[in-house]
C-alpha cells in the first residue's frame, strides 16, 4: 500500500495498468476517457488529485496519435487539477525512432553512380529499419551506401528524360507479395482529391513502385527532402503539457533522454530477458547471443557478458565486395553459431523484417534453434504473418504494448510481464529511493 | 535578400480547401507528403525549400480524425521550423478542442489551452482561425491570433437567398446570442432567443423561445453544428411558435455521428454551412445542405498577413469570389 499516489491509466494498455495497480496495492484512478462523436478526446477525472503524486500510464502502441494526445490531455488536466507532481509512464515511447537521412561516409554526394552493381543482389536489413519515406524498406536491396549514388544518378537521369522521379525507390522484390495487404492498416481516406498526401502508405509500400508512381509526390529537383524529425517535438510537447518526470523502457536511442529538460528514467528490459534465458532456455551457456545489427551490439553484448555467453554479430558489408555464397549476399555473420542455439537480442520489432531475415541467415549458418528476445513487440502490418512463416522458433517479447491479439495469432510468441518492474520503479520514484538498483539487479 | 514569398502547405485533413485557397492566391501548394507508417506514427516530408520563406500551413479538423490531424499539423510546423522557415502561420479554420475551453468541473482539462501551448511549442508564430467557439481562446496564445468571421459571408448569403424583410434571427442558445444579435443588427431584423437546459454534452432537454417568430422565416445562427441535436430541437421549437420556415446558418458544419439523418428528419428547410470542415459525401446525402465558400476570406487573410496589411477589413467585408 502506497499513500498519496494516484495511478491514472490511459486507454492504450488497461492490462498493464491493472497489473501495476494490483502490485502497488492502490486502486486505479476513476476516470472517463472517451471520444466525442467528432473525434475529440473527452476526459473526466473523478478522483481528487490535489497535492497527489500522479503517475499516468500510457503506452505508445496502437493508435499512436490518439494515445499521445490523450496522454497530453491527462497530464494537463492533472496539472490544472493541482497535482503535486505528474509523471508520465510510457512503457513504449512513441516516435522514438527517427527517420535517418542516408549519408555517404565522406558526407558529400557522389556525382557518378557505380555501374558494376547487380541490381538483383540483395542483402539483409542490418540496422533496425528506421522507417523513412525515401529509403526502401530494406536498404540492403541496393547494397548499402550505393542507395545515395543511385538516387542521385536516377534524378539526373530522370530529369534528362523527363520521367517522373520515383524518389530512388528500388524495384519491388517479386517475393514481396504481401505489401498491398498492409495498406488497409494505414489511414483510410474517402474522397481522394488530386493531392499527393491523400495516399495511404505503410513502411512496406516503399518497395511498391507502382503505388509510388501514382502518388504524384515529386520534390523539387535538386532539393533534398526534409523529413520531419518528430523526436524533439514529442519531448517538448510532453514537457509543455506539464509532465515533471518521464519513466520509460529501452529507448531506441539513449540520446533521446537529452531531448528532455525534465528527468527521464530509462528502465532496462535486459534483466527480464536475462532471466528468461537463464530459466527457460535449456543449456543456455552453450548458446550464442546474436545482435541482428551493429547498432544493437551494445545491448546484446551487455547480456552476453552478464551471462558469460558467447556473442555473434550480423554485419552488413557496406563495401562493394564480390559476393560469395559464404557471405550470404552482403550480410555477414561474425562469430560461430553452427550446431548451437542462437538467441537474437534487439530492442524492438515493428515490421519484424530484421529478425526474420537474421533468423534465416542463422539457420543457414547451422544454428539448431533461433530465439528472438525483444523488449517491444509492436508487430505492425504483416509482422505476425511474417514471423509465423519465418525460421524463428520462438519470439519472446514484453507486454510494453498489449500482446493479447498477437499471442492469439502467433503460437511462437511468448510474453514476459513488465508490470512488476514499472510498479517497483513507480514505488521507488514516489518514495524518493534510488532506482539504479533496478538497472543492475 | 532572397525573395520572401508565401509557401502554402497543407495536411491531409482538407486538401480541397487548401487547393481553393492556393488558387485564390495564384500559387501552387508546396510539395509535401504526410503519411502514416504501419505502426501508425505520422511522418511528414517537405519536398521543397522553405528556408527564409513565409510559411502558411492549412489544416482543418476532419471529424473522427482530430488527433491524427493535430499531430500531423504539429509535426509539419516543427518540420518547417527546423527547416529554417522565417515565419510559420498555422491556418486552422476550425480550431480543434475549442469547446473544452474552461474548467467547468473539477479536474476538467482545458484542452483548448493545451492545444494552444502545443502549437506554440511546435514553433508556430501566428495563428489564423475562424469563428472561435469562444474568442477568449485568443488569450491562450502568446502569439498573434487572427480570428476571422464568417459573418460577412453569412450576411451576403442571406441577402442573396432569402427575402430579408420576412426574416427573424434566432439564436439557438444563450451563448450564441451575441453572434445572432450582431447579424440581426446588420440586417436590421428582429431577434429571438431559445433558452435550453442542457443535461449532458451532445444532449439537449427542454427549450423555451423568447421573442416572436410568427409567420416569419426564422434564421438559426450558430458557430458550429456537431450532432445537430440542438438545431433540430430548436427548429421544432420555432415551428411550434408558428414560424413559416426555418433556415440554419452555421459556420462549422462538423456534422458528426447521425447529424445528416437528424437534419433530414428535422423541420429545417435548409442548413447552410461553410467549407471550413471537409464535408465529404454529406452534400449528396442531404439535399437541405448548402455550402458557403470561405476560401476567399482565408486567401485574402493570408495575402494581407504576408504583405503586412491590415486584416480588420475582412471582419466586415467578404471578398468577392
Amino acid at each position: 500500500m502506497v499513500r498519496n499516489i494516484v495511478i491514472l491509466g490511459g486507454n492504450s494498455h488497461p492490462q498493464l495498468v491493472e497489473k501495476i495497480t494490483s502490485t502497488l496495492g492502490v486502486p486505479a484512478c476513476n476516470r472517463i476517457l472517451k471520444k466525442f462523436s467528432v473525434g475529440e478526446s473527452r476526459l473526466e477525472i473523478q478522483d481528487s488529485v490535489r497535492g497527489k503524486d500522479v503517475y499516468i500510464i500510457q503506452s505508445g502502441g496502437g493508435k499512436v496519435n490518439d494515445n499521445f494526445v490523450d496522454l497530453c490531455i491527462m497530464i494537463s488536466a492533472c496539472k490544472t487539477g493541482s497535482a503535486k507532481r505528474v509523471t508520465a509512464v510510457l512503457p513504449l515511447f512513441p516516435y522514438s525512432r527517427q527517420p535517418d537521412v542516408p549519408y555517404n561516409k565522406a558526407g558529400a554526394p557522389l556525382s557518378k553512380a557505380p555501374t558494376d552493381v547487380n541490381r538483383k543482389d540483395f542483402t539483409f536489413e542490418s540496422r533496425p529499419p528506421t522507417p523513412s519515406p525515401f529509403q526502401p524498406q530494406s536498404q540492403g536491396l541496393t547494397n548499402g551506401t550505393d542507395v545515395l549514388h543511385k538516387k542521385l544518378a536516377k534524378t539526373s537521369l530522370d530529369q534528362q528524360n523527363g520521367n517522373t522521379y520515383t524518389n530512388g525507390i528500388t524495384p519491388r522484390r517479386s517475393d514481396a507479395t504481401d505489401s498491398l495487404q498492409s495498406l488497409t492498416n494505414g489511414r483510410e481516406r474517402k474522397g481522394s482529391q488530386s493531392h499527393a498526401s491523400q495516399h495511404t502508405f505503410t513502411t512496406h509500400d516503399y518497395e511498391n513502385t507502382a503505388l509510388l508512381n501514382k502518388s504524384l509526390f515529386n520534390p523539387n529537383p535538386g532539393y533534398k527532402q526534409w523529413v520531419a524529425q518528430a523526436g524533439t517535438l514529442v519531448a517538448d510537447l510532453l514537457t509543455c503539457a506539464g509532465a515533471d518526470h518521464i519513466i520509460t523502457m529501452d529507448l531506441h536511442d539513449p540520446q533521446y533522454q537529452g531531448f528532455f529538460d525534465i528527468p527521464v528514467d530509462n528502465l532496462y528490459g535486459k534483466n527480464i530477458l536475462k532471466r528468461y534465458i537463464q530459466q527457460q532456455i535449456p543449456d543456455f551457456r552453450s548458446a550464442v547471443i546474436v545482435s541482428p545489427d551493429a547498432g544493437g551490439a551494445k545491448r546484446a553484448t551487455a547480456i552476453a557478458d552478464d551471462l558469460n555467453m558467447e556473442f555473434a554479430l550480423i554485419h552488413k558489408e557496406r563495401r562493394p565486395t564480390r559476393i560469395t555464397d559464404r557471405q550470404n549476399a552482403t550480410m555477414m555473420l561474425v562469430g560461430d553459431v553452427a550446431n548451437r542455439v542462437s538467441i537474437l537480442v534487439d530492442d524492438l520489432a515493428d515490421t519484424s523484417n530484421t529478425i526474420t531475415r537474421a533468423a534465416k541467415l542463422l539457420k543457414k549458418e547451422g544454428a539448431t534453434q533461433v530465439y528472438a528476445l525483444l523488449t517491444h513487440g509492436i508487430f505492425s502490418g504483416d509482422a505476425i504473418a511474417r514471423i509465423n512463416a519465418s525460421a524463428l522458433d520462438k519470439v519472446v517479447v514484453t507486454n510494453s504494448v498489449p500482446q493479447e491479439e498477437h499471442t492469439r495469432l502467433c503460437p511462437k510468441l511468448e510474453v514476459l510481464d513488465i508490470g512488476g518492474v514499472f510498479a517497483e520503479a513507480i514505488r521507488r520514484v514516489h518514495h524518493g529511493e534510488s532506482i539504479s538498483s533496478l538497472f543492475w539487479q | 535578400m532572397a525573395t520572401n514569398s508565401i509557401k502554402l502547405l497543407t495536411g491531409n485533413s482538407h486538401p480541397q480547401l487548401a487547393k481553393q485557397v492556393a488558387d485564390r492566391l495564384g500559387i501552387n501548394l508546396a510539395k509535401t507528403m504526410s503519411l502514416n507508417y504501419s505502426n501508425q506514427e505520422t511522418s511528414v516530408t517537405v519536398g521543397e525549400s522553405v528556408r527564409d520563406e513565409d510559411v502558411f500551413i492549412l489544416q482543418s479538423t476532419a471529424p473522427g480524425d482530430i488527433n491524427d490531424g493535430l499531430m500531423e499539423l504539429l509535426i509539419m510546423i516543427n518540420a518547417c521550423k527546423t527547416a529554417s522557415a522565417r515565419r510559420i502561420t498555422a491556418v486552422i479554420p476550425n480550431f480543434p478542442y475549442a469547446r473544452q475551453d474552461k474548467k467547468d468541473k473539477s479536474r476538467a482539462p482545458i484542452s483548448a489551452k493545451l492545444i494552444a501551448n502545443m502549437l506554440q511549442t511546435a514553433g508556430c508564430n501566428h495563428v489564423i482561425t475562424m469563428d472561435l467557439h469562444a474568442s477568449q481562446i485568443q488569450g491562450f496564445f502568446n502569439v498573434p491570433v487572427d480570428n476571422l468571421y464568417a459573418e460577412p459571408s453569412t450576411l451576403r448569403w442571406i441577402r442573396e437567398n432569402l427575402n430579408v424583410r420576412d426574416c427573424v434571427v434566432v439564436s439557438p442558445d444563450a451563448g450564441g446570442a451575441k453572434r445572432a444579435t450582431s447579424i440581426a443588427d446588420r440586417l436590421d431584423l428582429g431577434f429571438a432567443l431559445i433558452h435550453k437546459e442542457r443535461a449532458r454534452p451532445n444532449e439537449v432537454s427542454r427549450m423555451v423561445l423568447v421573442g416572436d417568430v410568427e409567420d416569419k422565416i426564422a434564421i438559426l445562427v450558430d458557430d458550429m453544428a456537431d450532432t445537430c441535436g440542438t438545431l433540430a430541437k430548436a427548429a421544432e421549437t420555432v415551428m411550434m411558435h408558428k414560424a413559416r420556415e426555418v433556415v440554419a446558418i452555421v459556420t462549422h458544419g462538423i456534422l458528426s455521428g447521425n447529424a445528416i439523418e437528424t437534419i433530414n428528419k428535422s423541420m429545417l428547410s435548409r442548413v447552410v454551412v461553410t467549407n471550413t470542415v471537409p464535408l465529404g459525401d454529406k452534400i449528396e446525402r442531404c439535399d437541405k445542405l448548402r455550402v458557403m465558400d470561405i476560401s476567399p476570406t482565408l486567401g485574402e487573410a493570408i495575402r494581407r498577413t504576408h504583405n503586412g496589411e491590415s486584416v480588420s477589413f475582412l471582419f466586415t467585408h467578404a471578398p468577392s469570389d
